[in-house]
């Protein structure tokens, strides 16, 4: 389930191809294959030319990525890149941003915690909301930024987590930082050590 | 921007810089220090002529930190309607003049990871303020300058002392001209570009980025439009219950400004929307000659920027 009506989170709209851009990059994780699959047809159907100056980066599991790079070369990609790891994928797609050129567009789609990260670097490269596209999909896991020892915990899919680099247990906060790509977790017992409330899955 | 606002300026130093543009310093008359302006800023110098008050829209082209003086070029234009001949001929060293507060409608962007500046001409103006601001912040950045021919190339040492080899520049008398696609296909993420000259350069550089792709946020360009002569019309300004006739080679804005009602503008120049009048009624058609209203807006009728547009018409309205 996605939450709504949190403020700082970070509104991503449904991708659609953009056809003011001379250069189409996409960037996927995992159930983000959907999305950019459409886009591609899209943008092959209103401009069959332009397969040649689009590229993927797609990180996913063995299976994502062979069924998925098959895909993306079916419906027009011309260069497509596999990752198993999302670390992989970013510092190929920070390469690839030092390339690039103005006229670019960039498409985003996978799970909200990796859309911040690559958000994030976009950013860097002063790519604005006219350039970029972004269609968030797939797990609501959390990464939690630790406000005690300044940490991201991944995958979290529980009210209350343990960081896992100072052991505290962080309450996890519906607070969403874009310059981090994290929810804020502050620690919960700290005024009366021990006491917990329950831990509960709520972001699934 | 009224007349309360203005700043008297007195000129310390004229230099005529090429055989068409001349170079002025203004200072502030009681000997204060000028505002603070960010480089592409611009100010409105209004000028008390014999029959007529011209306000021209002049770029900031001096060293923002430096505030002593303002300095601005002014190019003696063939079809002037007073403003710039006013400013040639009778302007000298000792002149007093008045000048509205400086405004930026031509700022740079501060994120921005690099800056490509594209000057024609007088074009050159605003750059040099932007060239400014962007030596002080340590950024990247490109001049391209295009100019007739060596004689008219304003404020060449100027330029080259800062920009060094940042600066190129191109002479139509040798037949070089600035390879836009060149330049526009290859810069990488985050660069911002600026172009400031004849309208001909601007259409072309702007179209050319589009094709390639640039977002609309990534282009930048100012023109000032001098206000076209036309047909002489007349106008009733309802509030003020007032009947202006607007005479050929006038603008309605200053015709106006003449029956003395004030309307708020920072360009003068059919940039910045401002001055911006709802049209109450009208038996005939607006000749719309801004770079601000939307294609939807002028086809309306409903709507005119009285600094450079005029009208062919029985009866207008204007809701002032």
């Amino acid at each position: 389930m996605l939450v709504t009506g949190i403020k700082s989170k970070p509104v991503y709209t449904p991708l659609a191809p953009d056809l003011s851009g001379r250069y189409h990059l996409m960037v996927g994780h995992g159930v983000g294959r959907e999305p950019l699959l459409r886009v591609l047809r899209d943008l092959r159907t209103a401009a069959p030319e332009s397969g040649a100056r689009t590229r993927v980066l797609f990180v996913g599991n063995p299976d994502e990525q062979s069924a998925g790079g098959e895909l993306f070369r079916s419906v027009g990609a011309a260069d497509v890149r596999l990752f198993g790891r999302e670390v992989e994928l970013l510092t190929d797609f920070q390469n690839v941003l030092t390339s690039s050129v103005m006229g670019t567009r960039l498409y985003v789609a996978g799970p909200e915690s990796f859309m911040g990260l690559v958000m994030g670097l976009a950013r860097q490269f002063n790519l604005n909301k006219d350039e970029v596209r972004a269609e968030e999909c797939g797990a609501a896991a959390r990464r939690v930024y630790c406000m005690h020892c300044q940490t991201a915990t991944e995958n979290v899919t529980t009210n209350i987590v343990q960081c896992k680099d100072c052991n505290r247990w962080l309450l996890v906060r519906d607070h969403y930082s874009s310059r981090l790509a994290a929810y804020m977790g502050v620690m919960v017992d700290a005024e009366a050590p021990g006491e917990r409330p329950e831990v509960k899955e709520v972001f699934r | 921007v009224s007349h309360a606002d203005t700043i008297p300026v007195r000129v310390v130093a004229v230099e005529q810089v090429t055989p068409q543009i001349k170079h002025f310093k203004l200072a502030a008359v009681d000997g204060s220090r000028l505002p603070a302006f960010s480089g592409g800023s611009h100010i409105i110098v209004v000028m008390n002529d014999v029959d007529r008050v011209h306000r021209n829209p002049y770029s900031l082209l001096g060293v923002p930190a430096q505030l002593e003086t303002y300095e601005i070029a002014v190019r003696r234009m063939e079809q002037s309607r007073g403003g710039s001949h006013f400013m040639h001929d009778s302007v000298s060293v000792g002149s007093t003049l008045e000048i509205a507060h400086p405004v930026n409608l031509f700022g740079l962007s501060k994120i921005g990871r690099k800056h490509i500046l594209i000057a024609g001409g007088v074009g050159i103006t605003p750059i040099l303020g932007q060239m400014e601001d962007l030596h002080q912040d340590g950024v990247p950045y490109e001049i391209h300058y295009s100019v007739r021919a060596p004689d008219h190339a304003a404020f060449l040492f100027r330029l080259q002392q800062r920009a060094a080899d940042r600066l190129k520049v191109y002479y139509d008398s040798s037949g070089h001209a600035i390879d836009f696609d060149g330049l526009l296909s290859t810069q990488p993420l985050g660069t911002h570009f600026y172009v400031c000259g004849p309208a001909g350069m601007i259409e072309v550089v702007v179209a050319k980025a589009r094709a390639w792709g640039w977002p609309e946020s990534h282009i930048h360009w100012e023109q000032f439009s001098v206000p076209p002569a036309g047909e002489a019309f007349d106008v009733h300004l309802a509030k003020s219950r007032l009947d202006v006739h607007v005479v050929p080679d006038q603008s309605l804005l200053e015709s106006i400004e003449a029956a003395g009602v004030e309307v708020p503008y920072l360009c003068r120049g059919g940039v910045c929307g401002f001055c911006r009048t709802d049209v109450l009624e009208l038996d005939g058609e607006l000749i719309h000659n801004d770079h601000y209203l939307s294609d939807e807006e002028r086809a309306s009728g409903r709507v005119i920027m009285p600094c450079v547009s005029r009208a062919r018409c029985k009866k207008l309205v204007l809701d002032l």
